[in-house]
């Protein structure tokens, strides 16, 4: 999650209730057209899967150990990034030089409920109860960012 | 033309604590201990030693200290939502009592429940929109 790989970008974005393709030029005119949108997504990877995240949403992980409640990190393997009849996607992530870019806060590092494990060999005597809380992170996922590029100066905006 | 209704419902907002402001959810820590019996020599020890460093280290959180005699030693969390977690100290060590003590730090107060199937709690709508078999496109064969 948190290493550096190379990756490209493929523009291909597709309408999907409209017939035909949309081919944009570049990324930041495909980015112009997401951007055009009332709401996108992304699709992340975080705790070793894939997750469809939204703006404002709540996500549970596996306990990721060296982040402290409140901290606020960003997400390194974006794999999507779309809208309602757009998609951009990476392969496998988006590069970070397209400007696209999710923070997320940690809100609590918290357990689960307690599971009882009962390990059992039969006719043999043996048999015990493992009690078990499984550690958890909760990460509050932050707006998207990207930046299309339309002249040479980079305009940041949110979305 | 008729002014559109302003619904006084619509205009909460859904809670979302950690999207632009992050406010911790634990707001106050009471230590009780007894002064003599010997359950409590090593909530006594963390008292005089390490809380002061604690509650330096973590000044959004009131602490309290209780002496409570001939009673076992106890710390509760009170959180933001109201609710409160009490956890037991005489059976544990010092490093025991840390960790116990950034159990409560890190937690928020809701209650303890299942989460290895609650991956994403989201309130926004679908960006892609729902799928309906009554406006999709008739596959053809």
């Amino acid at each position: 999650m948190l290493a550096a790989t190379s990756s490209t970008i493929r523009c291909s974005l597709r309408r999907f209730i409209h017939s035909g393709s949309a081919s944009p030029p570049s990324t930041s005119a495909a980015l112009e057209l997401i951007r055009s949108q009332p709401s996108r997504y992304i699709v992340a990877t975080l705790g070793g899967r894939k997750h469809i995240l939204t703006p404002r949403d709540l996500l549970t992980v596996p306990r990721i150990r060296d982040v402290k409640v409140g901290d606020v990190v960003a997400l390194s393997a974006i794999h999507e990034l779309g809208s309602r009849e757009y998609t951009l996607r990476g392969n496998p992530t988006i590069p970070a030089s397209t400007g696209v870019s999710v923070h997320a806060t940690v809100v609590e590092h918290t357990k689960g409920a307690m599971e009882f494990i009962l390990k059992k060999k039969r006719r043999k005597g043996y048999q015990k109860l493992i009690q078990h809380k499984q550690p958890f992170t909760r990460l509050r996922i932050g707006d998207i960012e990207f930046s299309s590029e339309l002249d040479s100066t980079t305009v940041h905006s949110q979305a | 033309m008729q002014p559109v209704p302003l619904f006084r419902a619509r205009l909460a907002s859904a809670p979302a604590n950690g999207h632009v402001a992050f406010i911790p959810q634990i707001r106050k820590l009471v230590f009780e201990y007894c002064n003599d019996w010997p359950s409590s020599a090593n909530t006594r020890t963390f008292l005089q030693r390490e809380l002061i460093p604690f509650a330096r280290d973590n000044p959004h959180v009131e602490i309290v200290v209780k002496q409570r005699n001939r009673k076992e030693p106890v710390v509760r969390g009170y959180y933001v939502n109201g609710r409160d977690k009490v956890i037991a100290l005489n059976k544990l060590e010092v490093t025991g009592i840390q960790k116990k003590l950034q159990l409560l730090l890190d937690a928020s107060g809701l209650k303890i429940k299942p989460l290895k199937r609650r991956t994403v709690e989201s309130t926004t709508e679908a960006a892609r929109g729902i799928w309906s078999g009554l406006h999709a496109e008739r596959p053809q064969l």
